[in-house]
């Protein structure tokens, strides 16, 4: 019999995050929970997958067997009352479980669509799931799993390369950084004033420093908070340096992007400030982001020439506008999913229909060498050159008669 | 068999000039797997062109307009590749191949009849010379695309609009270190340039050649090009008014080529 491929989980679409959290398996344990999945009763093959947004089992079960209960493998392993997770449980069979996993590992089932992170997680869930030999290698027959995720990385590639799904950044400090290397391409170097204080605010100064940033000048109106920010981001290769409040306007010049996030009541910035920054630095641009509400740069600073000024409304517009391109994208990459699918599905069945055609053939063969052999003492008269004019004969016509029932087995069945 | 190569090179250029507009405009980047290659395919025989072309009209510089137009298409062309391998950027093929297509067009399918006179013994220094000036021109070009392209990524960024990017643009501080050291490239091409050309003429003509009005406003594009950089490294002169001021330049680089074809004295071919 067929082995069923069973793909069971809770996502983020359907359970809070008090039941994910009970769900979530650390790293340390995955080994084990994936070794323990695959070796309950009726259980052929198993991977996890558990993220922050997704604990899934995916499973492929013997078909003549009992069905194994993948809930109970969630109460048991958990802790959890099976009552507790039913309502927000998903299950998906065969071809509704490739497509998921498709879905998954391509992150169109991702909380932030297109986000990269998910298709490593995959990947991960599947190397320990083979170190445990809970996934069998496809080489060594059997495998289907093997075969299944094998696939769905290719898929996700080709999503990837086919599609502008994850080309665009959605989150504000991401949308910020990107800004920023538009400006000034590589920031290997760049010099970043971080004026007041706040997590969005250090966020963006972290994905700065990620991006090659190295210098981080901090201004605060207490000097302690500043020292204590410094602090934060001093050991990680970064000259750190606290300016005075009072000599904000005669160093900022300095810095090529300045983020500003304080309570001020009023604009810290206006355009003079602007032009006699761009003067100071010949003309080099700057960048503002400003985070504070409200605002601290003033926005006809942005038509100074060298100076680019964002608040929080323009990089939540473009990130809005980055995340409805996303959307567009994944319905492009639906549109891959369903076919790779399809290619999947007939991929499957043409490997189901390789003993019955290699056992046809066989069949056929054997029946031509046997009648051949009853005609041995006709054909003994015959030149070799007859011999192998009657053996090619006999092979096309073997061949021609088995191709219409060869064909029928490699399509795929309604 | 020079024309074959050249129309050939033409034709490449002319491809990677399509090529280019998907990758550049549409964010297609495996375009570049035609631009690219063709542009650098069209240069190897466009080189093998023109010197066939010199060695059939028994001289070995470029002087008759067709040769000095294949010769500049050559480093546009040059300058595209150039640009790409240091910067990985294909915008400026948006401008810089199509003007090598026109350029290379005319001597492709209209070949020049005039016979050539060369003045003396100096065919080395003349060919530095013109070879220099034109690299300058090329230069130029380059620098004024990338600051037009520097207005272009600008005014995208101050409009903060939201509408789906077309046109794959450089940073734009990339932008001005292309305009900048395109312009400190050529300043040296055209001095060298120009003083070669003034000795050869003033041990050819004497000093009556320095009357001519060509010749002194060959001197004037060479004060305005000195100008221009003096301006843009003291006073960090970008966006709008680099523009303006590389397109006064090159205006001034217009005439200077268009007087070429005027000149009594500064032309060497009889017709």
């Amino acid at each position: 019999m067929t082995p069923t491929l069973v793909l069971l989980g809770v996502n983020h679409n359907t359970a809070p995050i008090e039941i994910r959290e009970r769900l979530a398996i650390p790293a340390s344990r995955l080994a084990d929970a994936t070794r323990s999945l695959a070796s309950s009763p009726g259980i052929r093959e198993g991977l996890i997958l558990s993220t922050c947004n997704r604990v899934e089992l995916l499973t492929v079960q013997d078909a003549d067997a009992v069905t194994p209960d993948l809930l109970r493998f969630f109460h048991e392993y958990f802790a959890v009352p099976a009552a507790t997770i039913r309502p927000h449980v998903y299950e998906f069979r065969e071809r509704e479980a490739v497509r998921h996993l498709f879905r998954v590992a391509s992150s169109l089932d991702s909380m932030v669509v297109g986000e990269p992170q998910i298709l490593g997680q995959v990947k991960e869930s599947y190397t320990v799931a083979r170190e445990v030999g809970a996934v069998n290698s496809s080489d060594a027959g059997g495998g289907h799993l093997d075969r299944l995720l094998q696939f769905a990385f290719t898929v996700a590639k080709k999503i990837r390369t086919e599609t502008q799904i994850g080309a665009s950044s959605v989150s504000i400090a991401s949308v910020a950084v990107d800004l920023a290397r538009t400006i000034f391409g590589s920031l290997a170097g760049k010099h970043v004033l971080l004026v007041g204080a706040g997590k969005m605010s250090e966020l963006a100064v972290r994905q700065l420093i990620q991006q090659g940033a190295t210098s981080i000048l901090i201004c605060n109106r207490t000097e302690d908070r500043a020292h204590k920010i410094a602090a934060q981001f001093q050991g990680q290769g970064i000259s750190t340096e606290v300016i005075p409040y009072g000599s904000l306007y005669t160093e900022a010049h300095r810095a090529d992007i300045v983020i500003t996030s304080t309570g001020a009541p009023q604009h810290l910035f206006d355009a003079s400030h602007g032009q006699q920054f761009i003067q100071r630095r010949r003309g080099r641009p700057m960048f503002f982001i400003d985070i504070a509400v409200p605002r601290d740069v003033d926005p006809r600073m942005n038509k100074v020439e060298g100076c680019f000024v964002y608040d929080i409304d323009d990089l939540q517009q473009v990130a809005a506008a980055n995340l409805s391109d996303r959307t567009r994208e994944a319905q492009a990459a639906e549109q891959i999913i369903t076919a790779e699918v399809s290619r999947y599905q007939q991929r499957l069945l043409t490997l189901d229909a390789v003993p019955a055609i290699k056992a046809l053939q066989q069949q056929a063969e054997e029946t031509r060498q046997a009648e051949l052999a009853r005609s041995a003492k006709l054909l003994a008269t015959l030149t070799p050159e007859q011999a192998a004019a009657v053996e090619a004969l006999t092979r096309n016509l073997t061949n021609k008669l088995l191709h219409p029932q060869l064909l029928a087995l490699r399509k795929p069945h309604d | 068999m020079s024309l074959l190569w050249l129309r050939v090179a033409v034709l490449l250029y002319a491809v990677a000039a399509l090529a280019v507009l998907p990758a550049a405009l549409y964010d297609r980047p495996s375009w570049r797997l035609i631009a690219i290659p063709a542009t650098i395919t069209g240069l190897l025989f466009h080189f093998v062109s023109l010197a066939e072309m010199l060695i059939t009209a028994h001289h070995s510089l470029p002087v008759e307009s067709h040769e000095t137009q294949s010769f500049l298409a050559i480093l546009l062309a040059l300058a595209f590749v150039l640009v790409y391998a240091r910067y990985k950027t294909l915008a400026l093929g948006i401008f810089l191949l199509p003007l090598a297509v026109l350029l290379g067009l005319l001597p492709a399918f209209r070949p020049g009849l005039g016979t050539t006179t060369l003045p003396g013994p100096h065919t080395g220094w003349l060919f530095l010379h013109i070879a220099l000036l034109l690299a300058a021109y090329a230069a130029l070009f380059v620098s004024l695309v990338a600051s037009v392209l520097y207005l272009v990524q600008e005014a995208r960024l101050k409009s903060k609009s939201v509408q789906p990017v077309s046109i794959k643009l450089p940073p734009l501080e990339t932008l001005d270190l292309i305009a900048l050291k395109a312009l400190l490239f050529g300043l040296p091409c055209m001095t060298a340039g120009l003083l070669i050309g003034s000795l050869l003429a003033q041990i050819t003509y004497g000093a009556t050649y320095f009357r001519d009005p060509k010749i002194l406003l060959a001197f004037a594009m060479w004060l305005a090009y000195i100008g221009m950089i003096f301006i843009r490294r003291h006073s960090g002169l970008r966006g709008r008014r680099s523009v303006y001021l590389s397109s006064f330049v090159f205006l001034v680089i217009l005439a200077v080529w268009a007087s070429n074809q005027f000149s009594a004295v500064h032309r060497f071919t009889t017709p």
